[in-house]
């Protein structure tokens, strides 16, 4: 292939967009409506093998060859990933909202273009969401590994608050995103974040996922996620759940084990948490009805006040609460600027879909910000549009024909190098 | 970061017609062909708040817009007994509710570029629903403005 002369843009050759979290990265085709596939963000690495083959279970779900150099074997994806096998480590490749280890996130990107995407890089220009505190060595090395070893003919790199703010029809917002690792406040000025003002805590999914843990072990509720299970019983609500244990591969990490419970702390948060629209009042908790919980082994209740208990701990903390934050943020910024934020404060992230989270972050900003400041909170109803919001502007912003300029091409990269990035997507 | 759409040499004259020649009370622009951002209906100068409203909705419920609005209001000056009439400029990026997100996307990501295209306007607004494009929130906007 002669280098520069390809053609690329929406209509021709369909962009991709890749937005990438602690939780999960996003993958899809630009133009369309919601990602393709959400890939967790975590690898599981098998121990090295003695020699291949002797393991007639691996050639089917191996997924991920393995390179010669390295005798371990990489598993990605749900499908794989959440299989019990012996002495497999779960590790992620993300840290503090930026990629991190560069190989395992290699391992995720081959198998994206070869399971989801199903086609050539070479004839893909690709869209990557960051956070708005990804720094410069970061945001280099990914635009080299896109040109050098997936040979895109073309890379672009949004912040991904910009992208959630645009999506919401802002182009000035104050974007509130919560998701698995960490609650972020990130002002956006027409289009660009000011970064001086960013401000964000650890108190994210994965926090609310080790309080609800430690709530319901301190009740002795065993949490034994369903890969553990063989069979189970009907009992009645809080009767001692009978079960069998299913038969297990020996050595199952750690790592792997805690990763599995998280998942079935996520569900179990996704389904009883709700926080309060003021901060937590037993009295008020008690009115509000139960909400019926079966864990994996059969064993099942009524959760009533501690719903709201703990999800309070996203609000409460002195410091670190989102309204909090969201205020800090603000009062970090420009006077002139601070009004239209606190006019429209876009909620966005997985972690704001707990019932109430938006109606809460509205009660304690609204006190934090100077009496009679107009608030405004703007947060998707549907649960892709939250959840996605993201993925969603980059998929609409990598199909606009005028933004074909924007991008870096493969003949920019070749000519200037991996410093374009700085200069092309500020 | 921008999406690359631009502001048709109309819209620029437009603009100038009004911040200049005060010859319109306000301008509704739209996004065309999904490049370039062109005037769709000009409001003459005596029409009314009334009238913007509706001609900002003309599209129908779920069309995104941009308008600029040369708004009068009295002021009561500092210390003088007197009121003075006072005109503002406002640009406004209206992305109802209801508009599909790909429009949201595009009015939002190419608000910037008018911006830096209409210089002399006062204060920009961004609304989603009425509340926030009514006169009386505008008109709280702008007044805020001679406070200082
Ligand atoms: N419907 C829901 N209700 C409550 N919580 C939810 C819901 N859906 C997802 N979550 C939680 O949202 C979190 C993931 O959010 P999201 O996908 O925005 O994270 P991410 O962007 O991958 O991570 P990060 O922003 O930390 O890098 C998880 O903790 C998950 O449990
Ligand atoms: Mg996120």
């Amino acid at each position: 292939m002669s280098g520069g002369t390809m053609l690329y843009g929406g209509d021709e050759i369909g962009a991709l967009v890749f937005d990438p979290g602690h939780h999960s990265l996003r993958v899809g085709y630009a133009q369309e409506d919601s990602p393709k596939a959400e890939i967790p963000s975590v690898v599981g690495i098998g121990a090295h093998a003695p020699e291949t083959n002797l393991d007639p279970e691996t050639k089917t779900d191996n997924n991920v060859t393995p390179n010669n150099a390295d005798s371990r074997k990489f598993y990605v994806d749900t499908n794989y990933v959440n299989v019990p096998r012996s002495q497999m480590e779960v590790q992620t490749y993300m840290k503090d909202g930026m990629i991190d280890n560069w190989e395992l996130f290699e391992k995720v990107i081959d198998y994206a273009y070869a399971n989801v995407i199903q086609s050539e890089p070479e004839y893909h220009p690709v869209l990557f969401s960051e956070a708005s505190w990804n720094v410069r060595n970061n945001r280099e090395k990914l635009t080299e590994l896109m040109f050098e070893k997936y040979n895109v003919p073309a890379f672009f790199l949004v912040k991904n608050a910009v992208l959630a703010a645009f999506s919401s029809g802002r182009a000035t917002a104050l974007v509130v995103d919560s998701g698995a690792t960490h609650t972020s406040a990130v002002p956006v000025h027409e289009g660009y974040v000011l970064s001086q003002a960013v401000v964000k805590s650890p108190l994210g999914g994965d926090f609310l996922s080790r309080q609800c843990r430690q709530h319901l072990e301190k009740h002795g509720i065993d949490l034994s996620p369903v890969y553990r299970i063989a069979s189970k019983d009907v009992v009645k609500e809080r009767d001692n759940a009978r079960f069998t244990l299913r038969k297990l591969p020996e050595n199952l990490t750690q790592s792997w084990q805690t990763y599995m419970q998280q998942l079935l702390m996520q569900d179990f948060q996704m389904n009883v948490l709700q926080v309060l629209e003021n901060p937590y009042d037993e009295r008020v908790a008690a009115q509000i009805p139960t909400v019926h919980y079966e864990f994996p082994n059969g064993y099942h209740q009524e959760f009533g006040s501690e719903r709201f208990k703990i999800a309070e701990s996203l609000f409460d903390n002195a410091m670190l609460g989102a309204g909090q934050l969201a205020s800090t943020s603000v009062g970090m910024c420009d006077a002139d600027v601070r009004l239209s934020l606190f006019g429209s404060v876009v909620v966005t992230g997985g972690n704001t879909l707990i019932q109430g989270f938006p109606e809460r972050l509205n009660r304690d900003l609204q006190l934090r910000a100077p009496s009679n400041t107009r608030l405004k909170m703007i947060s998707a109803n549907g649960t892709v549009e939250r959840r996605f919001g993201a993925w969603i502007g980059g998929s609409i912003l990598a199909s606009i024909g005028t933004f074909q300029q924007m991008w870096i091409s493969s003949q920019e990269y070749e000519e200037a190098g991996k410093s374009q990035v700085e200069r092309k997507c500020p | 970061m921008a999406s690359g759409i631009v502001v048709s040499m109309k819209c620029k004259n437009a603009f100038e017609q009004i911040r200049r020649q005060k010859m319109h009370r306000y301008i509704i622009l739209a996004i065309r062909g999904e490049r370039q951002i062109e005037v769709e209906i000009v409001g003459p100068r005596d029409a009314n708040y009334e009238n913007f409203l509706e001609d900002l909705r003309k599209g129908g419920p779920e069309e995104c817009r941009y308008a600029v609005y040369d708004y009068a209001y009295y002021h009561q000056c500092q210390g003088a007994s007197s009121t003075c009439l006072k005109e503002k400029l406002f640009l406004m990026l209206w992305c109802p509710v209801q508009a599909k997100i790909k429009d949201k996307m595009l009015y939002s990501s190419s608000f910037a570029a008018l911006k830096k295209d209409f210089i002399g306007v006062q204060k920009c607004i961004q609304a989603t629903e009425m509340d926030e494009a009514c006169r009386e929130c505008v008109e709280d906007q702008l007044r805020s403005l001679d406070r200082d």
